[in-house]
């Protein structure tokens, strides 16, 4: 299956995603209706996009009182049934990325669902850190970026 | 989708990235609009203002008649009556006082290429030589700065780079596609270094962040020029065979010292050293960038010229993933300026500013604003302005709203009753992007894409057509024989040999020429001399400095302690542009709009806490808006910014518009000084941050 | 073989998958007391709030069962184990044959030493049962006491006001949900609470309760839908004024009734069935899991009770796997409790309390005007845990806190150091915000 995956050394927190986001769910811009969210460390120059990874053990899954979460046979997204729902919040205490919010007007517990296959924050992302990868994949950026240090560090960069 | 939901590519021009786009269409209606994957330029990404497209036209505040003022107000009339009342006026204007009384003025939301030569073209084929546009104030800066220096404003080779150099812009919140570009330069292993007085947001992931004194940044650049030399680490053949001024321009930089850098722009000494020596490792692969940031500065277009002879130090002239002069798509000319130059007829700035006329033929805006208000060198009588908002983004709004206010016939082109629209005479509702179809090339890939008309209501005409109805009426109806903008486009595409058919079954781009490098090996570079100019002749014939000479500006030369803050003006943000979309109401809830950035010891010292209102004051005039307190790395102490757009605190009403680079007549925007003063304590609560 | 889980509810759910996962082939039964199906206990506060319907609480069909390939025994309850023979015997005498035998037979309310306590008008709020009798006693205007401030019983308490009740709620220790939140935390929640206008009294003892004369009988229900169910008075010691009531809640705590595991050589507790990090008891070929066990935390307490869902999820998954042959070691529960009551999200985990060691440290984030209450606890620069009081938002802490607690134990955690710089610039965000 495909993961939202994301790379802290390309991210600008422009937030473009959680718009998108927030946007889809909400038609507004406020953060709290985005399920992806960027934190912005200015101090330390940190920008950390965090969503659901849909784990394959998913914790929030495992831990859901009213059996409302389950996985999507098309997409394989980790989701949220709203209608099963009590609004307990025991998904958000379980899980470890924090990527559940809690939705006060609906009260019900909301994530990513990866939008059916198609994730709007992707699509925004201007700056490329977000990519909508096969989960075999998810990261290969890091091994190539890897390379590129490793072939800089013994001078054989890309040669013009 | 749907079964009704049809979608068509085209490309979006909410803002200058041109990102080409899907829009989704239910039944003659937009619905969605996101990235098409298949261009290279933008590759599916898109920001949120692409979609926000969706909202404008449809915008319940949209201008869908003609309005005229009438002492009752604004009055809706129809359409052919508006063009007969405004012709009729313009004609009798023209009669008392000279063509070259009426002005014709064009903002960014229409772009710079067939939409921008058609108002040129109308001025001249009325007989005016008054052509103004908000390159008075953008783009221009840096095109005169390189082209001065090596004949083109380059485009940088991001795809190909090792470095990125970049001044005074922040692509993310102003270009947002360059971001991606950028990022996968970093990701291949690439560096980026941002010189910048604020923590912008592609700051954020630089590998380096040098905070630099608004308008300093040609002291760095020389000071890099000095390094590079005294390495030994530049391009001799491109220095030997392909420039002038060489010995010139070493003998100058020898003041530039790293102490004396350090000492000017606040840049550490040891980071200079720094900085040349990763510049000179990553040549001729590096990307060195200017922003709108180097452009609006007493010393500005030296200060860029400075940066761009960097360009052919480092062999990164024309380089693969360096610096690249683009070759353009070959159209035919809608320009009357060999046809009609009309120079006889002064003008308006062309004297004041010989460059900005010379090589941009590029009337000054604020001399002109001066001229209404005078009448010296002469009346300026009439206003046919289209797509700009100057009342908000000309420095000195106050004046700018009195100089409209005195003009006898001043007609505004329009998607929304703007602040400048509100002073006109008559008002216009103007087509957006998605109701026209227009040729873009992109530069940096040189392909060309033609857009698609997807919308169309009655009586909003698009700018040809508007042009033409008028320029008819005046008697000037040869100019434009062509009957819509369809067959306008055919007529601009012929020496290309392509068809408006084959652009529109390639919505990916069309490459009209492969990218080539290296270049001035074979032909000359589009200088006097044809070779790259350290010193130019053409800039000493006019009586300036044939060097980029550096000077400080004055709010350090000359400070005045009534005013201790700089003030800078126009950072960007990324869901407006300029002054549009403060109507798209999630926009402007999206943070805290507007706001005064300010570092926290300067807060402290005022006793201001985040949200707290100030008062700030320049020698022209005075705002009173919310501080924002910003982390100490993201904006130098005694340094605050404001960006412009917002009607509720207009930046504009505190810039001057009498101080001015010489060259280019851009007016100061970016080094202003101002004070601060505390107000009342109600609080005003960010929503999101920026 | 033939695996056989007593218990139908979040630790034998668990097992049962778990134990499918590894092993296809072997014969398994669930059997359990209560009726079926299964449902949700976590659920049974909302369902009495009116925010969900009855048919929401259960979390299980048949086909779960079927897809598992289970046989299923429900309504019929465990007498007797038969450690040697490896046989169970039911209720209704039949016996079932086991190889491995998982006791997660939960847990049943514990009554306080109260004079005439059980009896007319007294409820418990555990099982479905206990909702089903007690929902149409909620009636508006109707004085309500709850005997005990933790967290079922607020939470029963909260639905009583939501109904219009008169709402008094007793506590033995001088503060509210003494087990969940810390001093401070407490007194914003029971100020809370008075302004929903419920009578709280801490630092009480109760004596006995009164019934009007021909009333008493042990565990005799008030008629479904009487409007006049008798009047108790609630007689507390020392000066307290007494309290009247229409109906009293006790919710003081759980035990699991393991009666029928005498005779067998599984050690019991009068807490539970202690278990070791495999989830096996003294007794090779029987497990404990849940409610029922008590097994390792994540503090290193070899024995702990934590009746919370969570815990019981994820022994019956260790439980499972091992019952199936595979060889999972459960790192230790973590104590989580959240819920909505009186308008605050009310969350804890871990250890929140300080004890005076100088190596602790407690990092607090409070708005009183606007109801937020966020205390962590590090000791050396390591997270233990931590309380949240008003926000939604903030159990995002508490949960990027929780794989760090965990690590502790195991020591791979050398240094809270970056983590904890990291939570203060996001506090500090969020409060510029």
């Amino acid at each position: 299956m495909r993961i939202v995956t994301m790379d802290p050394d390309s991210c600008v927190a422009c937030r473009n995603c959680e718009y998108a986001c927030a946007f889809k769910q909400a038609q507004t811009f406020e953060r709290r209706d985005s399920n992806i969210r960027v934190n912005f460390y200015p101090e330390e120059r940190v920008c950390i996009p965090g969503t659901c990874v849909h784990c394959e053990e998913p914790w929030c899954l495992e831990v859901c009182p009213a059996a409302a979460i389950r996985r999507s046979p098309d997409t394989g997204a980790v989701e949220i049934d709203p209608e099963r729902c009590a609004g307990c919040k025991m998904c958000l205490l379980a899980c470890p990325f924090g990527a559940i919010r809690f939705d006060a007007r609906a009260r019900v517990a909301r994530k990513c669902d990866l939008c059916g296959g198609d994730p709007r924050c992707v699509k925004f992302c201007i700056s490329g850190a977000l990519q909508y990868v096969e989960t075999e994949e998810a990261f290969g950026f890091r091994r190539a970026s890897f390379d590129a240090h490793l072939m800089q560090m013994f001078g054989k960069g890309d040669q013009p | 989708m749907s079964q009704t939901r049809q979608v068509f590519q085209t490309l979006c021009r909410m803002c200058d990235d041109h990102c080409a786009i899907n829009v989704y269409m239910e039944e003659g209606r937009v619905v969605d609009i996101d990235g098409y994957a298949e261009h290279p330029w933008n590759r599916g990404r898109l920001c949120s203002k692409g979609r926000a497209a969706v909202d404008l036209v449809y915008h319940p505040d949209r201008l869908w008649k003609p309005l005229k003022r009438t002492p009752s107000g604004w009055q809706e009339i129809p359409l052919e009556q508006a063009l007969d009342e405004i012709a009729g006026k313009l004609a009798s204007i023209r009669d008392a006082h000279g063509a070259r009384s009426i002005g014709v003025w064009k903002g960014e939301a229409v772009g710079f290429a067939q939409q921008e030569d058609l108002a040129r073209r109308f001025a001249h084929a009325i007989g005016s030589p008054n052509y103004f546009s908000n390159d008075s104030m953008c783009f221009n800066g840096r095109w005169i700065g390189y082209s001065t220096v090596h004949g083109a404003w380059s485009v940088p080779d991001y795809e190909n780079t090792r470095l990125v150099l970049m001044w005074g812009a922040n692509p993310p919140h102003a270009h947002p596609n360059m971001t991606q570009m950028i990022m996968r330069a970093r990701r291949r292993g690439g560096k980026l270094i941002v010189l910048d007085p604020r923590l912008s947001a592609v700051a954020r992931q630089a590998d380096l962040h040098a905070p630099i004194r608004p308008g300093t940044d040609g002291a760095l650049a020389w000071g890099l020029i000095r390094a590079l030399l005294e390495r030994g680490a530049y391009d001799r053949e491109l220095v030997a065979n392909h420039s002038v001024g060489f010995p010139q321009m070493q003998a100058y930089a020898e003041r530039f010292t790293p102490e004396y850098v350090e000492g000017e722009t606040g840049v550490p000494a040891s980071l200079v050293g720094e900085i040349a020596a990763a510049l000179a490792k990553a040549a001729p692969a590096v990307v060195n960038y200017v922003g709108n940031g180097l452009e609006h500065h007493e010393n500005g277009i030296n200060n860029i010229r400075a940066v761009a002879y960097l360009d052919t130090l480092l062999g990164a002239l024309d380089r693969k993933g360096g610096n690249r002069l683009a070759e353009g798509f070959l159209t035919n000319r809608l320009t009357l300026y060999q046809e009609r130059p009309l120079t006889e007829l002064e003008p308006i700035g062309a004297e004041r500013f010989p460059v900005l006329y010379g090589m941009r033929q590029e009337c000054h805006t604020m001399t002109a604003l001066e001229a209404i208000l005078s009448g010296r060198p002469y009346p300026l009588k009439a206003m046919v302005l289209t797509a700009a908002n100057p009342a908000m983004t000309n420095p000195n709004s106050e004046k700018v709203r009195r100089a409209f206010g005195a003009l006898e016939l001043f007609v505004v082109r329009d998607l929304f009753l703007t602040e400048t629209a509100q002073l006109a005479h008559y008002v216009l509702p103007a087509a957006s992007f998605l109701e026209r179809s227009e040729l873009h090339a992109h530069a940096m890939f040189q392909v060309v894409t033609l857009t698609r008309k997807l919308l169309s209501f009655p009586g909003v005409q698009d700018e040809y057509q508007f042009w033409h109805d008028l320029a008819h009426r005046l008697g000037a109806g040869a100019y434009f024989p062509w009957k819509n903008e369809e067959e306008l486009t055919r007529w601009l595409l012929e020496p290309s040999g392509l068809t408006l058919e084959q652009l529109a079954a390639h919505p990916e781009g069309y490459p009209y020429r492969p990218v080539r490098y290296e270049k001035w090996r074979e032909k000359p570079l589009r200088t006097p001399s044809g070779k790259v100019e350290f010193t130019s002749q053409y800039l000493k014939d006019l009586g300036y400095p044939e060097l980029a000479e550096y000077k400080p500006p004055s709010y350090l030369s000359s400070p005045d302690p009534e005013y201790p803050f700089v003030l800078v003006t126009g950072a960007r943000k990324l869901l407006f542009y300029h002054s549009r979309f403060q109507n798209i109401e999630r926009f402007a809830r999206a943070g805290r709009n507007p706001e005064m950035e300010m570092h926290p010891a300067d807060a402290a010292r005022l006793a201001l806490s985040d949200g707290d209102r100030v008062r700030v004051s320049s020698r022209v005039g005075t705002i009173e808006l919310p501080v924002t307190v910003t982390a100490p790395n993201e904006i130098p102490p005694r340094t605050v910014q404001i960006t412009h757009g917002y009607r509720q605190a207009n930046v504009n009403l505190l810039t001057p518009d009498d101080v001015f680079d010489p060259i280019s007549g851009f007016p100061l925007m970016k080094a202003l000084p101002v004070k601060v003063e505390r107000l009342g304590t109600e609080v005003t609560p960010r929503s999101t941050m920026p | 073989m033939h695996a056989v889980i007593i218990g139908n509810s979040a630790a034998s759910l668990s097992a049962a998958e778990a134990f499918r996962r590894h092993d296809r082939a072997s014969e398994l039964t669930l059997v359990a007391a209560e009726p079926g199906p299964a449902y949700s206990r976590v659920l049974l506060p909302y369902y009495l709030r009116g925010s969900i319907a009855r048919d929401r609480l259960f979390v299980r069909d048949r086909a779960f069962y079927d897809g598992l390939g289970a046989h299923v025994r429900f309504g019929h309850a465990v007498t007797r184990v038969n450690d040697r023979a490896w046989t169970l015997t039911l209720a209704d005498g039949s016996e079932l044959a086991w190889d491995r035998l998982l006791v997660a037979s939960g847990a049943r309310p514990v009554l306080p030493r109260v004079r005439d306590l059980p009896g007319t008008g007294v409820h418990t709020l555990w099982t479905l049962e206990d909702a089903d009798r007690l929902a149409p006693e909620l009636l508006p205007g109707r004085r309500a006491v709850f005997i005990g401030s933790g967290f079922v019983s607020l939470q029963a308490a909260w639905a009583a006001c939501l109904r219009g009740l008169r709402v008094t709620v007793m506590e033995a220790l001088p503060r509210v949900l003494p087990k969940v939140l810390d001093e401070r935390a407490s007194a914003l929640l029971e100020q809370r609470m008075r302004e929903h206008g419920v009578d709280v009294r801490c630092a009480v003892g109760i004596e006995r309760i009164e019934r009007p004369a021909g009333q008493a009988g042990i565990g005799a229900p008030a008629a479904a839908g009487a409007r006049e169910a008798s009047a108790l008075r609630v007689v507390l010691s020392c000066e307290d004024p007494n309290v009247d009531a229409d109906l009293v809640v006790v919710g003081a705590g759980v035990r699991p009734d393991l009666s029928f595991l005498e005779g067998t050589a599984v050690r019991v507790e009068a807490g539970g069935i202690p278990v070791d990090e495999r989830m096996r008891t003294s007794v090779p070929g029987v497990f404990a899991a849940g409610d029922a066990a008590l097994g390792p935390s994540v503090f290193g307490e070899a024995h702990t009770a934590h009746a919370l869902w969570p815990t019981a999820v994820e022994q019956g998954r260790v439980a499972g796997a091992n019952m199936a042959g595979h060889d999972l070691a459960y790192p230790g529960s973590l104590n989580m409790n959240v819920a909505e009551m009186f308008g605050l999200t009310v969350a804890s985990m871990g250890r929140f309390l300080e004890s005076g060691d100088p190596a602790e440290e407690a990092v607090v984030e409070q708005d009183p005007r606007g109801g937020r209450y966020l205390k962590l606890l590090f000791r050396g620069g390591v997270p233990l845990g931590g309380v949240v009081l008003g926000s939604p938002e903030d159990l995002a802490v508490l949960a990027a806190l929780r794989p760090r607690i965990r690590a502790r134990r195991e020591g791979r955690l050398a240094s809270g150091q970056p983590f904890r710089s990291l939570h203060l610039t996001l506090a500090v965000q969020r409060s510029r915000r």
